[in-house]
């Protein structure tokens, strides 16, 4: 049986089930107790699970970052709530020399299932310091691992898998999906890490969207389709470990690409992907893999300039019509 | 040196723009500033003027022309002498031989989606004559699989980058030239004769299919088989027991042995090999365009097969 429940709430659900499969899981960060965060995400899981398992902070990124880190070495397997994913610059110490190397450099003695749920996301009107999608940064650590719930059913699946992992995995919600509903099983379920996703067939493009990009591919492929294009689109669902497999697999069936994503575009996740496609289906490729990220800026305040930063439907479907035409995006 | 004339990106989101009118003609002599063309966008008229001093030169879009952003409309050279005549540099005002192509090979786009890729095609920047041909890497490799010389393609007019798309135009042009050889029946017949269970036009296949890889060293190889019928079965790798799923096939088999007829090349088939038996044998036609296969490989091809049917044992080795 499914039924259609808000992202919030299946994050929700995934730490309530979580916490009651297994006492040593824990919820930590500022406003996680009677607040439930700014997003309402957590109300109700100080009242079943007490003070002692759901423990609010003071403004200290830092601090519980790295007392998370050292619980979940002797023991524990805490979720840590960072409040908004621009705060990642605070933790990066504890998160990225700590959590991440801690199993490796103690020679696998030393384990460390944590969990850091934080947030990305634009156009919320948040400003600079509050809208940015920063998940790149994690990518790029060895030892983390990174999903990026695209609906309600990714985000409780990858969420209760993430929990069950050994290794410190981070996961970004989009903070503007918290009340879009989708269509969840009431029986439990837990999705692999490193399994995208194929939403829709096409043969002519592939368009790979992380997070809400897997909705900005999906209205581009509704688009497309009406110009008697046919785009398929990926879900990486986990862009460590990512899932070249089904990727590069699609992208050999269609020869072509479009890989989309909220974070800044240069040096960026989107650059990753296409490099891989480039690199290991260059000889199935019609057409220059397109990169499709957030503009190179500061995220404006201005809701005009903001909206302007994010990648669009109408634009990924404008790039794949050029490319799926034989008419170069940039000149040769 | 020569400088390049591209319609100006003037808007943010603007991909063409119309010539309205041209302020220079070819050949006129013009001077850095100097306003060479009017161009209408979504939003206004502008002028737009020379980089370069020099004379206008192989101007390629008429006054009326929707150009992409980017697309080369005409040089601006040093030397009067280097002028060339309006409409021969870049294949923009004069139709490509094969700008039909991308539409017959896609869906339907639509009435109001018609005009926009064939401008955009033949508006294609002009890379340079001489040197590598711009192609896609999916492109370069068909065309080397299937024995295509992409400098041939790019003689032909066809607009650089080419695309998988334009291969494939490449090959349903069909062949003009023919080859044509008769084959000692004696091993071929004795074969099938022995098995009661073999296909003569499915063992032709593989043989075609074995000494296209053999040719032009192709990994994989799928070929179409035309009935007379009108019937059209595409086979990937018959050579390799049918493995594999069926690709654009490389050649077109007609298998007329047991009619009296020796030649059915459809212009649609692309490359065809019709196979007749006559008292002679077995007689070998190969239809082809030698713009797009050279004689040499044709000929190379047809020994091939020849050679396959004359002693079978050759396709097991």
């Amino acid at each position: 049986m499914t039924r259609e429940i808000t992202l919030s709430q299946a994050v929700n659900e995934a730490i309530a089930e979580e916490m009651r499969r297994d006492e040593t899981v824990l919820l930590i960060g500022e406003d996680v107790a009677e607040a439930g965060t700014p997003f309402k995400v957590l109300s109700g899981l100080v009242e079943e699970f007490g003070t002692e398992r759901v423990i609010d902070t003071p403004i200290a990124e830092p601090g519980f970052m790295g007392i998370a880190v050292g619980a979940a070495m002797t023991g524990s397997r805490p979720i840590v709530d960072l409040m908004f994913g621009d705060f990642l610059y605070l933790v990066m110490d504890q998160l990225c020399n700590q959590a991440a190397k801690t199993h490796y450099m103690s020679g696998g003695k030393l384990n460390v299932p944590l969990v850091l749920r934080t947030n990305l996301g634009a156009t919320r009107r948040s400003a600079a310091q509050h809208s940015q999608s920063l998940h790149a940064l994690v990518a790029h650590i060895p030892g983390l691992k990174l999903a990026m719930p695209s609906s309600a059913y990714e985000a409780k699946g990858l969420l209760k898998a993430a929990v069950r992992d050994d290794n410190p995995v981070v996961i970004f919600e989009d903070k503007l999906m918290y009340q879009d509903k989708a269509p969840v099983p009431e029986e439990e379920y837990v999705l692999a890490l490193g399994e995208a996703a194929i939403l829709r067939e096409g043969s002519e493009v592939t368009l790979i969207g992380t997070s809400s990009m897997r909705q900005v591919c999906e209205r581009a492929a509704e688009i497309l389709e009406g110009d008697g294009i046919g785009a398929e689109v990926v879900d990486p669902r986990t862009l460590v470990p990512l899932d070249e497999r089904t990727i590069l697999g699609s992208v050999r069936k269609t020869s072509r690409a479009i890989v989309v994503d909220e974070g800044h575009q240069n040096f960026g996740v989107t650059a990753e992907i296409a490099a891989r496609i480039s690199e290991k289906a260059f000889y199935h490729l019609d057409a220059p893999v397109i990169r499709m990220g957030a503009m190179d800026v500061p995220v404006p305040f201005s809701p005009a300039l903001e909206d302007l930063t994010v990648p669009t439907a109408e634009g990924v479907a404008a790039n794949a019509r050029a490319i799926v035409r034989g008419v170069p995006v940039h000149a040769p | 040196m020569p400088h390049e004339v591209r319609m100006p990106q003037l808007g943010m989101v603007q991909d063409s723009g119309v010539i309205v009118a041209w302020l220079k003609r070819n050949g006129d002599p013009v001077r850095a500033g100097d306003p060479v063309f009017e161009v209408e966008t979504d939003k206004a008229t502008m002028e737009v003027e020379a980089a370069a001093d020099g004379y206008l030169s192989g101007v390629t879009a008429a006054e009326g022309d929707d150009v992409p952003v980017g697309g080369l409309i005409a040089m601006i050279v040093e030397d009067e002498g280097d002028v060339e005549a309006a409409g021969t540099g870049a294949s923009v005002a004069e139709p490509v031989p094969a700008p039909g192509a991308h539409a017959a090979s896609r869906p339907d786009p639509g009435p109001e989606r018609q005009e926009t890729p064939a401008l955009a095609e033949r508006a294609m920047p002009e890379p340079v004559a001489a040197g590598r041909v711009l192609a896609s890497p999916k492109a370069r490799r068909l065309a080397t699989e299937r024995g295509i010389d992409l400098h041939l393609l790019r003689a032909q007019g066809i607009a650089e980058p080419i695309h998988v798309a334009d291969l494939d135009a490449a090959i349903a042009v069909g062949g003009n030239s023919a080859l044509s050889a008769v084959v000692d029946p004696t091993d071929f017949d004795e074969l099938l004769d022995r098995s009661r269970t073999a296909d003569r036009t499915r063992l032709l296949a593989s043989f075609a299919a074995g000494a296209w890889r053999a040719t032009f060293d192709a990994s994989s190889v799928s070929v179409a088989i035309r009935g007379l019928d009108g019937s059209l079965e595409i086979v990937a790798n018959p050579d390799r027991g049918g493995v594999g799923d069926p690709e654009s096939p490389v050649l077109t088999l007609v298998d007329l042995c047991g009619t009296r007829i020796h030649r059915y090349a459809s212009a649609r088939d692309g490359l065809t090999l019709c196979v007749a038996r006559s008292a002679a044998g077995y007689d070998l036609l190969l239809a082809f365009a030698e713009a797009r296969l050279p004689l040499s490989n044709a000929v190379a091809l047809v020994e091939n097969i020849a050679a396959r049917i004359e002693n079978p044992l050759l396709q097991l080795l």
